[in-house]
């Protein structure tokens, strides 16, 4: 389709407002169709042509006004001044289509505010917390009625045997039935006013069912509750020996870690013990003491209630565990004789409180034993190896106290020389620095002289 | 009056006897109070220092480095400190790691509202 503009034919007298030329442009534009333009071929070319001669003369007078123009920026188009210039080439047309650059626009998302489900970690995280806090509510109620179970059905055994049960030592006077919660898994209970001890602790440690992690490893790595039963005996109640029965998997650790069975105790066989149950390892100072105690009720009980009784630990040397530094103690330790006593909840963690109730028959074994250890009397034979065992750990004590103690000497010594080779340095009387270097070399040579030792004959 | 020497020993032994029973039940009377166990002990559960430490940690790594998942974190460590905690341990300790961590995760949702970004 060819647009032909005709102009104002009849130059009708234009009113000078703004919309003039768009009335010019409504009236006379004319669309030649292909049809018309096949009637009029050579017209349409003429007048194309005149046009194109029009244009031609606009241009030329345009371009005459670009004469004008272009005299003023011929310099840029100077091929001397500018190298690899070529003067027909247009600067528009220069740049092929492929070397534009392809503009990537990035992505930009719809709109910047987020929404809720975008906050999907802090979700999860809240959730996180609110399972902890839940699975702590319900662990500590557990452990609080497993405790509560423990102590109503002990009561009775316990203030049969103590005239206080249960006291805290917070109030002057004595209080009675107080479960003491050291934490929310470990509660604790002192009984005392008994003859031959100066107080009973019952330690119930239960696990940390208040604790997701711990409850979690505890369903890959099964655990038992456990209850510890130390008694503090009175002085000269209990004769010299050390006893230890203890299952074979806590035995050795035992052994390794408690300062009085690791220097008195040796590991003894149990066979001559007919009715003793084969997971039990027998740590003994003193034979005759352990035949007195493993009679046949203990054997009876420690048959029917096997892997109930961790373990069974009387001495009269009791100090506790090795300390973890390796500085070896310059002060004989603070001994005492205890009876500590260690059972295993049934149930491997999954315990109710009906498992507690059932414990009652150990805590009878305690006063059972107690009774014993207090009326055993050793013989002159086996107190004298006692004696004689308690005498060589104290030398052996003191002589690594005293190897230590020359050591810190040793050190002092030097320590006190450097100081006086510093001082004589820094003196300025060169007599006084001579005599101390003559008295130094003197010391060295006597040092070095070999020790010939006067034999008198 | 001579009293026979046998009848005197023998209200010694009845005196000696009655002084052990006299003691042996005023023993019986004598109230030992409890010793609670030495902090730092072989039986004494390291697990709430550990953590409670660790949560200060993650407390500055959120407020000075501003990540997010340190300040969670922090926040499930103070949880974890208090549930293992002992009744004995003060709780102002155990306050003031809540506040670091609960402060560390409003801190930096203050300075960045997007959402978090997990480490990984």
């Amino acid at each position: 389709i060819t647009v032909v503009k005709s102009g104002n034919p009849h130059d009708a007298d234009i009113e000078d407002n703004d919309f003039a030329e768009f009335e010019d442009f409504e009236d006379g534009v004319e669309v030649l169709e292909d049809e018309d333009r096949a009637e009029f071929p050579d017209d349409v070319e003429v007048q194309q042509q005149k046009e194109g001669g029009a244009e031609g003369e606009d241009d030329e007078e345009t371009t005459i006004e670009n004469e004008d123009d272009d005299d003023e920026f011929e310099h840029f188009t100077d091929e001397d001044e500018f190298i690899g210039f070529d003067k027909g080439q247009s600067p528009s047309s220069g740049k092929s289509k492929d070397k534009l650059p392809n503009l990537k626009m990035t992505e930009v998302p719809g709109h910047l505010r987020t929404n809720w489900d975008s906050f999907y970690m802090e979700i999860l995280m809240l959730a996180g917390l609110a399972v902890y806090f839940l699975n702590f509510i319900h662990g500590k109620n557990k452990n609080h009625k497993l405790a509560q179970a423990w102590l109503q059905s002990n009561r009775d055994l316990l203030e049969s045997n103590f005239h206080i049960v249960g006291d805290d030592g917070s109030t002057k006077e004595a209080q009675a039935g107080t479960l003491m919660k050291e934490s929310e898994n470990v509660y604790a209970l002192w009984c005392s006013g008994r003859s031959a001890l100066e107080g009973m602790l019952v330690e119930l440690r239960l696990l940390k069912r208040q604790d997701l992690i711990s409850t979690m490893t505890n369903m890959f790595k099964p655990a038992s509750d456990q209850i510890l039963v130390t008694i503090d005996l009175d002085k000269n109640v209990m004769d010299k020996f050390v006893f230890a029965i203890a299952m074979k998997r806590s035995c050795a650790k035992l052994h390794k870690e408690m300062i009085d069975l690791s220097q008195f105790t040796e590991k003894k066989n149990l066979d001559k013990y007919s009715d003793m149950p084969s997971s039990y390892q027998l740590l003994s100072e003193v034979g005759e003491a352990s035949n007195a105690l493993l009679d046949k009720k203990v054997c009876q009980v420690l048959t029917k209630f096997e892997g109930q009784v961790e373990f069974m630990h009387f001495s009269d040397q009791f100090c506790g565990a090795k300390s973890q530094d390796e500085s070896q103690a310059t002060k004989m330790p603070e001994v005492k004789p205890v009876m500590i006593f260690c059972f295993n909840v049934p149930g491997k963690g999954k315990s109710k409180p009906t498992d507690m109730e059932q414990m009652k028959p150990l805590l009878q074994l305690v006063f059972y034993c107690l009774e014993k250890v207090s009326r055993l009397q050793l013989g002159k034979e086996a107190r004298n190896k006692s004696e004689k065992n308690r005498k060589k750990a104290e030398e052996q004590f003191l002589k690594a106290a005293h190897s230590q103690l020359q050591e810190a000497a040793q050190l002092r010594r030097e320590e006190k020389r450097r100081n006086e080779k510093e001082r004589i340095m820094n003196e300025e009387d060169p007599d006084k620095t001579r005599k101390w270097e003559e008295r130094e070399s003197r010391r060295e040579m006597k040092r070095k002289q070999p020790k010939m030792k006067m034999m008198k004959i | 009056m001579r009293v026979n020497q046998q009848v005197l020993n023998s209200l010694d032994d009845l005196v000696h006897i009655g002084k052990k029973r006299w003691t042996k039940l005023a023993k019986m009377l004598d109230r030992f109070l409890y010793k609670p166990p030495q902090p730092g002990g072989p039986s004494d559960d390291p697990t709430p220092d550990y953590m409670n430490l660790l949560g200060m940690i993650f407390s500055m790594c959120g407020l000075m480095m501003k990540l997010k998942w340190c300040a969670w974190a922090a926040v499930y460590c103070s949880f974890i400190s208090f549930a293992n905690s002992r009744t004995s341990e003060d709780t102002k300790q155990m306050l003031s790691s809540f506040m670091l961590s609960i402060s560390a995760v409003v801190m930096s949702y203050l300075q960045n509202p997007q959402p978090m970004t997990p480490p990984w």
